[in-house]
């Protein structure tokens, strides 16, 4: 986003007054060896999902804090999004979803010897949740378990 | 696990910690900057990779870029004249219906159309159930899966319809820049003054599910 300053009143209040989470210190995992001989996820929070899965919901209690797999080798076609909120823009995820979810460029930066390969799945979240206990507590540590087990080393995060 | 990512909102990641953020100035839905462009999107994707160098963290670094990208507004902040001109939701979706499968067909079947599971064919129907629920009637569509709530379906309606549209309008202007079709559906079309109706009927519900579907809507 352009600085919160150069927003309009209503969009600079609704992002001040979000409910994110605080920490004071960061977790640190250094890089075991190049990302040209690494394997990488991508996990994102946009909402994302197969045609066929069951949409996010708005739950008005807790927030969706459930996830979707996205296997590595689901088109663009084979993929919407249902994410809570429909206020903002889409146009560009309509155009080309790559400006979320970069699933073309990725096997690109690998075809280039960028990345050393690609997990067999992606995951993905809702965004815009004002409790993300569930997330923490529950489907966080089941894709990151997900991700270890299938030797990912790397993981990309992508918003919406 | 070592995590680098993408931000849209700097102050939140400033607030949150997470060990590597690229701070990028696009607005929701572009985290990559455009659509369509993977030489930008690949400069992005380097640049969220190249934290991956740091030693220690929590690194949060800007996009080192001067794009400066327009200020969308919001349904809210326009006026739609499709009242005025006497348009009607149905009429209009119809019209565009063509448009509509010039798009998916140019994109080998891609379309974002497909939340409620309505065939895109029988979305004048879903017009008429949602003009239903904004007058208050006991409205609903046998289509509705059972586990989904109305408001739910409600918001999955939305998504396709306004996903139909916006589709149908590149397909109409190809050229068109995304401000002028966010511009031209809240401002111009029927469908947009249903859709902000809808919002606002959902926002004075006393049912706490129904208001939080209104905010996602419409704002």
């Amino acid at each position: 986003m352009p600085k919160l300053a150069v927003l309009s009143e209503i969009q600079r209040k609704s992002m001040q007054m979000f409910p994110c989470i605080e920490h004071d210190d960061t977790p640190w995992s250094p890089m075991a060896k190049p990302l040209s001989e690494s394997k990488l996820a991508l996990v994102t929070t946009a909402g994302l999902h197969l045609r066929t899965d069951e949409p996010f919901i708005s739950d008005h209690r807790n927030g969706d804090t459930s996830f979707r797999v996205i296997p590595r080798s689901a088109g663009a076609a084979d993929i919407i999004q249902s994410h809570t909120s429909l206020a903002f823009d889409h146009t560009g995820i309509y155009r080309d979803i790559n400006v979320t979810f970069p699933i073309d460029r990725l096997p690109e930066l690998v075809h280039q010897k960028k990345i050393g390969s690609l997990s067999d799945n992606y995951y993905s979240f809702m965004g815009a949740l004002t409790d993300v206990t569930g997330i923490i507590e529950e489907s966080g540590p089941e894709v990151a378990r997900r991700l270890k087990e299938e030797g990912v080393e790397v993981v990309l995060l992508t918003p919406t | 696990m070592t995590t680098t990512g993408i931000v849209l909102i700097e102050e939140h990641a400033q607030r949150v910690k997470p060990p590597r953020m690229l701070a990028v100035p696009f607005f929701f839905g572009n985290a990559l900057g455009e659509a369509d462009n993977p030489e930008y999107q690949h400069r992005v994707l380097q640049a969220t990779f190249d934290l991956l160098d740091r030693d220690q963290g929590p690194v949060l670094e800007q996009l080192p870029d001067d794009m400066v990208p327009d200020i969308l507004m919001q349904g809210s902040e326009t006026a739609n004249e499709s009242q005025e001109k006497g348009l009607n939701a149905a009429d209009e979706l119809t019209s565009l219906r063509a448009y509509y499968e010039q798009w998916v067909n140019a994109h080998a079947g891609r379309t974002a159309v497909g939340a409620s599971t309505i065939p895109q064919r029988r979305f004048r129907g879903v017009v008429r159930f949602l003009e239903g629920y904004i007058s208050g009637e006991e409205s609903d569509m046998k289509e509705r899966p059972q586990d989904s709530t109305v408001p739910q379906f409600v918001r999955h309606c939305v998504n396709d319809l306004k996903a139909f549209y916006y589709e149908a309008r590149m397909a109409q202007r190809p050229d068109g820049a995304d401000r002028d079709i966010h511009d031209w559906f809240w401002s111009k079309t029927a469908m947009g003054a249903l859709v902000m109706a809808l919002a606002q009927r959902m926002r004075d519900d006393e049912d706490a599910e129904t208001k939080a579907v209104a905010y996602g809507i419409a704002r």
